[in-house]
């Protein structure tokens, strides 16, 4: 089943076509990667299925529903989670809090600060940082900091996460947790993963499918393997030359 | 902490009731005038900068007009004691639709207002009481440029003045609890969000339009209720006396200095404030006072950006043993 589907996607920025008629589709319990160079667009696309960018043209639907248009919070209650590449934690509250808000006023349906705490404090077990939960985030680490981030997606109850990036800057220990964390969203909480990530050893064990973007254009769309080894994607990467080759 | 808050909370209730208890039978004692409505003045701005921390301190949406509300406040009750015919109970409850209509306008004004951010925010919330201050100013049926009388109390003076000075402590009092309430609450939590990163609180389901609206809206009822209140204190209001931008300045002020993170930050900021500002103009030159009350300002901006309360309360963490 699709639970995420996107069919003409375009967003400009004035002249540039950041995104160029994007058709994607995400299934029930899969893991996708997104990939692709530096300016193809990833960030964009997230932003568009998360709301905070309108597409010019285009549609997603979200479990049949249309979403594009939608209030991003909007989006979020209906079960759209996601994580930014810059981590964004709220920096006045400690981790607790921050997690919090988002169990709050997500899906668990959890209006009572009591109740809503405990489900925080679990969901920080979860990532690892419950040693930590009443700090604050300014005094953690970059690792920390990006599970920092998933607890917070993770805090609304989501039936998917679009995590953005959160493999980099972590050292190779750091990124076999992380990977680690990512299957364990998917088979334990049951949450469908769309993620952007550049570390293509991470994305190449962790995906069933991934998709390529380039200047805003999709240019695969398969396996792992096959995705690595399509010329497009070799040649977008590291040039027409090697494509050849 | 929990195992030492017993005591602890025991002597605050303690404190808490009996300065109740004092300031409540205070006026009855047959204290100068000056005292009543010196203290009168400061219920009054304690209420209005807790009311403001709703918005500018939780949301973090600086309202640089709230003297906005408090002169519909003012003008509203005026109106309504005139339809209604004046007296006792008449001008004390007609204080409470005066906060409604006060609401209502920040519902209007804020559905567009709030999608600014930052100090955008802040300049049009202080041209929208500019605007409403002249609208005033030149509205025939508001008296325009004459201003209004009100109809006083049908009560001799002394017992008008104590029976307004206990319902502006209720008001304040009622005030502070509705906004540690919310403070503590899903409500508050989703402030604070939106005060960190509101785009961030939107993709945690945060509802941030209608969580600012609320906030805005709630933050300009109570000071409409006190403009009405104080209108029938001051039994003659004038555009350029409720709608003065220096009030507007001064509840931001207070209750910055007192610290926008807690409910107990504009109370400290207000009282505070309002003390010093009384002492000065009494004790020093009107100029020496001014340089004194802005230098003031100026140290606690640069040794306590996050207002009195939290510097107080970062120092008690550093100083116990973590």
């Amino acid at each position: 089943m699709d639970l995420l589907k996107g069919t003409g996607i375009t967003k400009l920025f004035g002249g540039l076509r950041a995104l160029a008629s994007v058709d994607f589709t995400v299934r029930q319990g899969e893991i996708v990667g997104l990939i692709g160079p530096n300016g193809s667009g990833k960030t964009t696309l997230f932003n568009c299925i998360s709301g905070l960018y309108k597409p010019d043209f285009g549609r997603i639907e979200f479990e049949g529903r249309r979403i594009s248009g939608l209030a991003p919070h909007t989006i979020a209650a209906m079960g759209i989670g996601r994580t930014f590449q810059i981590v964004r934690p709220l920096m006045d509250l400690t981790l607790r809090e921050n997690v919090t808000i988002a169990v709050l006023y997500g899906r668990w349906g959890l209006s009572h600060m009591e109740a809503a705490r405990e489900k925080a404090s679990s969901i920080l077990e979860f990532v690892g940082l419950s040693d930590k939960a009443d700090s604050h985030p300014g005094r953690l680490a970059l690792e920390d900091r990006k599970r920092l981030e998933l607890a917070r997606a993770l805090g609304s109850g989501p039936r998917i996460i679009l995590l953005d990036e959160v493999f980099a800057g972590l050292n190779p220990k750091e990124i076999e947790h992380a990977v680690d964390l990512t299957f364990r969203i998917r088979d334990e909480w049951g949450i469908t993963v769309f993620m952007i990530e550049h570390v293509m050893k991470a994305i190449m064990s962790t995906c069933s499918r991934i998709m390529a973007l380039h200047h805003g254009v999709l240019i695969a769309d398969d396996g792992p393997e096959a995705v690595a080894n399509h010329p497009r994607v070799v040649q977008a990467y590291l040039g027409a030359k090697y494509a050849r080759g | 902490m929990a195992s030492v808050c017993p005591t602890k909370t025991a002597k605050k209730v303690v404190g808490i009731a009996l300065l109740s208890a004092i300031l409540l039978v205070f006026p009855w004692l047959g204290p100068p005038v000056y005292f009543i409505s010196f203290l009168y003045t400061v219920f009054m701005f304690v209420c209005m900068a807790s009311a403001w921390n709703l918005i500018g301190g939780y949301a973090g949406y600086l309202s640089f007009g709230h003297a906005a509300f408090f002169g519909t406040g003012a003008y509203a009750a005026a109106m309504l004691t005139k339809a209604v015919g004046p007296g006792t109970a008449s001008n004390l409850l007609c204080s409470i639709p005066s906060g409604l209509v006060a609401a209502v306008i920040a519902l209007v004004v804020g559905y567009p207002c709030l999608k600014l951010r930052g100090p955008y925010f802040a300049v049009i919330t202080l041209c929208f009481a500019f605007v409403v201050q002249l609208s005033v100013q030149n509205l025939g049926v508001l008296g325009g440029p004459d201003g209004l009388w009100i109809k006083g109390m049908d009560l001799p003076v002394e017992t008008g003045r104590s029976i307004l000075y206990e319902s502006m402590l209720l008001l304040m009092a009622i005030t502070i609890l509705v906004v540690e309430r919310i403070e503590h609450s899903k409500f508050g939590a989703g402030l604070r969000a939106i005060k960190q990163d509101e785009e961030v609180a939107q993709t945690m389901a945060v509802n941030a339009p209608r969580l600012k609206m609320g906030a805005f809206a709630l933050s300009a009822f109570f000071p409409g209720v006190a403009g009405g209140l104080h209108a029938s204190y001051l039994t003659y209001i004038h555009p350029t006396i409720v709608f003065d931008v220096n009030m507007s300045i001064l509840i931001v002020l207070m209750a910055l200095f007192g610290g926008g993170a807690s409910w107990l930050g504009p109370v400290v900021g207000a009282v505070l404030l309002s003390f010093i500002n009384e002492l000065l103009s009494t004790f020093v030159k009107a100029e020496l006072a001014r340089i004194i009350y802005g230098s003031l300002f100026i140290v606690v901006i640069i040794f306590m950006p996050n207002g009195i309360m939290e510097f107080i309360r970062k120092r008690k963490q550093t100083g116990s043993p973590h």
